[in-house]
């Protein structure tokens, strides 16, 4: 065996001897060749089948990250509404109306004289919403006098669009305002083609003219300088690989952007790249998306921009951060006029534009001048409303449409008022917010002196002594005991000390450090009297008192000290206006909102939040609290606003201020709005002012500006008006000495007149008889 | 004491004879039944034109739009009896009883002086309160509603 093995080995090297003496070895055979490419084979049909299942999960699941976006309220128009010329250009500049004098598109208007010509947006809402149209607005010094169509028909209630106030993208950092592919510009498509593509509706993934020459520019460069992508590598290149240009990523690119096109129409492709590409960074935010380029440099929708604005916007896909316009607008309008240019080329565009367009301005909106970042505390308040109901990955993914409760102008008013005071005393900050107190609306959040300062949220986070805001509730504790107390009952205002469980002595004092002796309860209330208001506390008690606290709509803990009496309980701005918005509404406790709908990102209703107010506090009651919160303002701490305010303007209100001076707070109503206004310093230090001397003004001023309603004061039928003589017991007549008049429930009407009152109040005849009968 | 005494029997005697005439025990019709006054509570105002659409979305079966075009009404018209009565009804539909039967009372708090209307707002809060459960409350709002329902009886 070993013998014929030997042999065989012996016959097989000889042959071989022979031909290497003729021939090189070779180190392969064709069997070789063969098996290696059949490996290979095998290898790049289960990549190919691999990036194809690639291609299309990807593509056809992908959703686009899509922040939910944070509308303000519609302005409503209508002939009678209270709206000047200059507010309603104002409105017109924030929602980027362009000057055209026929108005000819959406987002345009025109003013002559007192008309004004406006052709809406439109946009979807709950209630269907409005569509685009064109509106006369005929305007007087008291508001809009007419309102018709264009063709002159009466219009008896119209809305002008929404205004985008924010968006919520918690869980990533990418945002981008979706477009369709039937509403791409074809001007913008025929522009981007041009710069970036022109073959690309004749390719098949890959311009093997353009790779090649990409190939001998970076042959010639000795690197990898150029791609010679078409658009659709670049969105290959976008959607699933690396920016990195490296061969191995090019071998990838190839074979998916073919399989790409295998299997996806041109127009999918084209409307997938124009809502990926990246245009910019605003901070942490990645600006992908020619619809949201639009409006994050010019302010506008996307099919509203002129050509030399979507010249700008193709220009920046070669280096968004290059040729920046905000940064670099030189490098920027060179960039876009070589894309006019190719546009020119491509006879997109005449001579006569092209000249035209590269004369005008880049027109880019400063940064952060959009309403988009202008809100930041109203957009905090709306996170915090809408994460009780929605799950971060949904607010930063589906594209919801969160219509708010946001009034542009009441904001800006309050964030106005607010700097103006606080100009120069650059320690102290402030909040306000303001509410409708019907609805319960909430229309503006002022968290900072510094508007669109996006830090400290003082109208949600600062939570502050309440001081005299507090006061309020005491009294409404008082006069639950109908029998015994009414707003004309005398209270002591005189010394008063409390030894508290540990031994610690309550000893308030007054403002003034004096004490005034024998009041009504009006007056303690009217002069913010601490010590009556402390008597008056520990008659009702602290248990009634706190459960008072609570009805009016207190959530936080009230600790059960006398020293609440005075405000000893820290609030923040929002949770002190819910506090009062039950007053205002007369005893409803209407939640506060923020929002009123959630469409779905094809404006479809998703979710409504109702008005849902709930009777809390006997109406009653309430209307003698806020009789008495009136007589605040006409003859109390608060008579500034009485004096500054129109007469036939109904207010009533609170004014407030913290031991030491740290905390002041002016809360108070008309018939349409509620504004709570605090001032404080960050580290708790003295800020020298009272409610009076600070927040009062500011609420004046807030209340001064917005359009209003008076505070409705018309008694329920258990409340009757009654002369009362001066110690508050028995009635008295409105002629007699030191007699005033109060509201008081039937059940505390008193059972007994002053002699003058008797004189002057005597029934007469029949009804005499009568009363004869039931005395 | 005898002076006293005699005054109750005159008062007792004066009531009855009154119920005999006007039919004070009349009682308010359970179900929701009222005509639209006479006076139109909108006037001619952009309020009325958002209440209309609302009444028809709400015919329609779509409340959450009605529920819109009434609020939007309402900021319009923050006073209107009439359009916290139509939230009201409409909240009933929605099944939210407890803001049904606030926006009820508010309706009470601007309604006009008319005991009929007045007696329509009572039954709702009685059906709100029936809803909730409030049995107690009901019989109370359900008498103040019989009540002026023989006040409009007796007009």
């Amino acid at each position: 065996m070993a013998k014929n093995t030997r042999k065989k080995t012996t016959s097989r090297k000889t042959p071989a001897r022979a031909s290497s003496k003729s021939a090189p070895r070779r180190w392969w055979s064709w069997a070789f060749v063969f098996k290696l490419a059949l490996v290979l084979g095998v290898i790049a049909l289960v990549a190919t089948i691999w990036l194809d299942a690639l291609v299309r999960d990807r593509f056809d699941t992908h959703q686009w990250q899509l922040p939910a976006r944070v509308y303000s309220r519609p302005v409503e128009l209508y002939a009678g509404r209270e709206l000047d010329r200059a507010h309603l250009l104002r409105m017109l500049d924030l929602m980027r109306y362009r000057r055209d004098p026929a108005a000819r598109a959406p987002g345009s208007f025109s003013v002559n004289g007192d008309q004004v010509l406006l052709h809406t947006r439109g946009f979807n809402d709950s209630d269907g919403g409005e569509k685009a149209r064109l509106l006369r607005l005929t305007l007087s010094a008291q508001g809009v006098r007419r309102l018709t169509d264009g063709a002159g028909a009466k219009v008896s209630i119209a809305r002008l669009e929404p205004i985008q106030i924010g968006s919520i993208h918690p869980g990533h950092k990418q945002d981008r305002v979706l477009v369709k592919g039937a509403d791409i510009p074809p001007l913008l498509e025929g522009m981007l083609l041009a710069v970036e593509d022109r073959s690309f509706y004749e390719h098949h993934g890959i311009s093997l003219r353009g790779l090649s020459r990409a190939m001998l520019a970076n042959f010639r460069a000795g690197q990898m300088t150029q791609g010679g992508s078409t658009l659709t590598q670049q969105l290959v290149k976008n959607f699933w690989l690396s920016r990195e240009r490296t061969l191995s990523r090019k071998l990838v690119e190839i074979p998916m952007a073919m399989l790409l096109e295998l299997h996806y129409s041109k127009e999918q492709i084209l409307e997938a790249y124009l809502n990926e590409v990246y245009l910019g960074q605003d901070g942490a935010r990645a600006i992908h998306g020619m619809g949201l380029g639009a409006q994050y440099y010019f302010g506008r929708p996307l099919d509203e921009l002129r050509p030399h604005q979507y010249a700008l916007l193709v220009g920046l896909l070669k280096g968004p951060s290059y040729y920046d316009p905000r940064r670099h607008p030189e490098r920027s309008k060179q960039r876009r006029d070589t894309v006019l240019l190719a546009a020119y080329d491509q006879q997109l565009i005449s001579v006569d534009e092209l000249k035209q367009f590269q004369q005008k301005s880049l027109d880019v909106v400063p940064p952060g001048s959009a309403a988009l970042y202008a809100f930041p505390a109203f957009i905090d308040l709306v996170k915090r409303q809408l994460s009780r109901d929605y799950p971060e990955k949904i607010l930063s993914s589906e594209g919801l449409r969160i219509h708010s409760t946001l009034d542009v102008p009441a904001q800006l008013a309050a964030e106005a008022a607010l700097a103006r005071f606080l100009k120069n005393k650059e320690e102290v900050n402030g909040a306000v917010v303001i509410t409708s107190p019907n609805q319960g609306d909430v229309l503006a959040v002022v968290g900072d002196k510094v508007a669109r300062s996006a830090g400290f949220n003082r109208a949600l986070d600062a939570i502050r002594p309440i001081g005299s805001l507090a006061k309020p509730a005491v009294v409404l504790a008082a006069l639950q005991q109908a029998r015994k107390h009414t707003l004309a009952s005398m209270v002591e205002d005189g010394p008063v000390e409390v030894v508290m469980e540990g031994g610690q002595h309550w000893a308030p004092q007054n403002y003034d450090g004096k004490s005034l002796g024998a009041m009504s309860i009006q007056d303690a209330l009217s002069a913010s009297r601490n010590q009556a208001i402390a008597r008056l506390g520990l008659d009702v008690g602290v248990g009634p008192v706190i459960k008072t606290f609570h009805a009016l709509g207190v959530r936080s803990e009230i600790p059960p000290y006398p020293s609440i009496f005075l405000g000893a309980l820290s609030l923040s701005p929002f949770e002190t206006a819910v506090m009062y918005q039950t007053i205002a509404t007369g005893g409803y406790r209407t939640p506060l909102r923020a929002i009123t709908d959630v469409l779905d990102k094809d404006g479809l209703p998703l979710a409504r939040y109702p008005v849902s107010p709930k009777a809390v506090v006997d109406e009653d009651l309430m209307y003698l609290l806020q009789w008495a919160l009136r007589r605040v303002v006409v003859e109390g701490t608060a008579q500034y606003a009485y004096n500054m305010l129109p007469k036939d303007l109904v207010v009533a209100g609170k004014t407030g201020t913290s031991d030491g001076y740290r905390d002041a707070w002016f809360a108070g109503f008309s018939g349409s709005h509620l504004a709570v206004v605090w001032m404080g310093r960050d580290d708790n230090g003295n800020t020298g002012l009272t409610g009076s001397s600070g927040p009062l003004r500011v609420w004046t001023d807030i209340m001064s500006t917005l359009p209003q309603r008076p505070l409705n004061l018309t008694p329920p039928e258990t409340v009757k008006m009654v002369w009362m003589d001066e110690d508050g017991r028995r009635s008295s007549g409105s002629g007699c000495a030191g007699a005033r008049q109060y509201p008081l429930l039937n059940v505390s009407l008193p059972d007994s007149a002053s002699p003058c009152g008797k004189v002057q109040g005597a029934p007469k005849g029949v009804m005499k008889w009568l009363k004869g009968w039931f005395d | 004491m005898v002076e006293g005494l005699v005054r109750l029997v005159f008062i007792a005697v004066m009531a009855m004879t009154c119920a005999a005439f006007v039919g004070c025990a009349t009682r308010a019709p359970d179900a929701v039944i009222f005509d639209l006054p006479v006076q139109d509570p909108l006037n001619d105002s952009p309020a009325k034109s958002l209440w209309q659409s609302g009444v028809q979305a709400r015919d329609n079966n779509n409340l959450a739009a009605a529920s819109r075009y009434f609020e939007r009404a309402l900021s319009l018209a923050p006073d209107s009896s009439w359009l916290y009565r139509e939230l009201a009804e409409l909240r009933l539909r929605q099944g939210d009883d407890a803001a049904a039967e606030g926006l009820a009372r508010k309706a009470l708090r601007y309604a006009p002086s008319d005991p009929a209307y007045q007696s329509v707002l009572w039954q709702l809060v009685a059906t709100s309160r029936q809803r909730q459960g409030n049995e107690k409350g009901a019989e109370s709002a359900r008498r103040e509603a019989d009540m002026l329902w023989s006040r409009k009886a007796a007009k």
